[in-house]
């Protein structure tokens, strides 16, 4: 509560914000569990590597049939897969919310933590883009059908985005500072 | 085995990854290393998911060339594999774990294969010794996912 307090006034005031917000968040109880064990950090970098492991094989094959590979089969048929890239989403923002709330000051600073972001934000957009505009046409393709360009470019993007959040996250040791 | 260990230690490809400054070296190996491990237990999770029952729409016969992404996946994680060992060749009983349930894995992804597509099948009949292929490849691929990331910190 005194932490929350310090933080609301550093908010307020506006000098020594980021110093305000990694001191609120490492005394937090999760970061302060995760540096009172030695196995709590290794076992959350395991998850993560399985949660990217599920997310990829999982939404690779809807965004390769975006593209216009396996045309006969529906999109319809992939989307079934779309559950379980959540879940591989949902393992690594919890854990990857674990890495940020104990180790802040190694992140925030970090240009390779920033690129990360962008690219997850693009990732986001980029389902949110196919879910308002393109579901249905999508969805109604007949087997066989040539793919249209937007969505070609959406199958893309994906690809890309997500390649690119695991790059910057691996890079993290090395182009900043972290670990 | 020590003197061959020391003989890999002083190679110079081992030097160059491990002393390198450059981004090239090290950080771009193991981040390719990462992205190996995506592509290889990615392709071979969805492969195993729908044998067991999920995404029934897609057919089997349209997926036979996930074994293709597979394959591409284990050969740049072999070939960064044997760089990030040249660096740092520990034998540590994490390391024989994670060779020994690769090994273990790529063996039931063929037995797989040949179960689905073998003598010109199309993956049309499912036999039920894939399921168990199936379960054994997730399990395998955790088993060598979590031995290998926590080599990192024992």
């Amino acid at each position: 509560m005194e932490q929350l307090n310090d933080l609301l006034a550093a908010l307020l005031d506006g000098t020594s914000r980021d110093e305000a917000l990694i001191l609120y968040l490492q005394s937090s109880w999760v970061a302060q569990y995760v540096v009172s064990t030695r196995w709590a950090w290794p076992i959350a970098e395991t998850l993560h590597f399985l949660g990217l492991a599920l997310l990829f094989g999982t939404i690779g094959p809807l965004d390769f049939r975006l593209l216009g590979f396996m045309s006969h089969v529906p999109v319809s048929a992939f989307r079934a897969l779309v559950p379980w890239a959540v879940a591989g989403f949902m393992i690594n923002l919890v854990t990857g919310t674990v890495f940020l709330v104990t180790a802040p000051d190694q992140y925030m600073s970090n240009i390779s933590w920033w690129l990360k972001a962008l690219f997850l934000v693009i990732a986001g957009l980029n389902v949110l883009l196919f879910e308002l505009t393109q579901r249905s046409k999508a969805l109604e393709m007949k087997p066989g059908e040539d793919t249209p360009v937007v969505l070609k470019m959406i199958g893309g993007v994906s690809l890309v985005s997500w390649f690119m959040v695991l790059f910057f996250g691996r890079m993290l040791a090395f182009l900043g500072n972290a670990f | 085995m020590t003197e061959l260990l020391a003989a890999i230690q002083d190679s110079a490809l081992s030097i160059w990854v491990r002393e390198s400054s450059s981004l090239l070296a090290y950080p771009m190996i193991i981040t390719m290393h990462t992205f190996g491990l995506g592509v290889l237990v990615g392709a071979s999770t969805v492969i195993d998911l729908r044998v067991l029952g999920v995404a029934r729409q897609i057919p089997l016969a349209s997926l036979k060339g996930i074994f293709v992404v597979m394959w591409m996946g284990f050969w740049l994680n072999a070939v960064t594999g044997v760089m990030l060992f040249a660096a740092d060749p520990r034998t540590t009983g994490l390391f024989f774990i994670k060779m020994g349930s690769i090994a273990f894995g790529i063996a039931v992804i063929m037995l797989l294969r040949r179960t689905l597509y073998g003598d010109g099948g199309d993956g049309g009949t499912l036999l039920p010794v894939a399921k168990t292929y199936a379960l054994l490849s997730l399990v395998t691929w955790v088993v060598a996912t979590t031995t290998g990331r926590l080599m990192a910190y024992l």
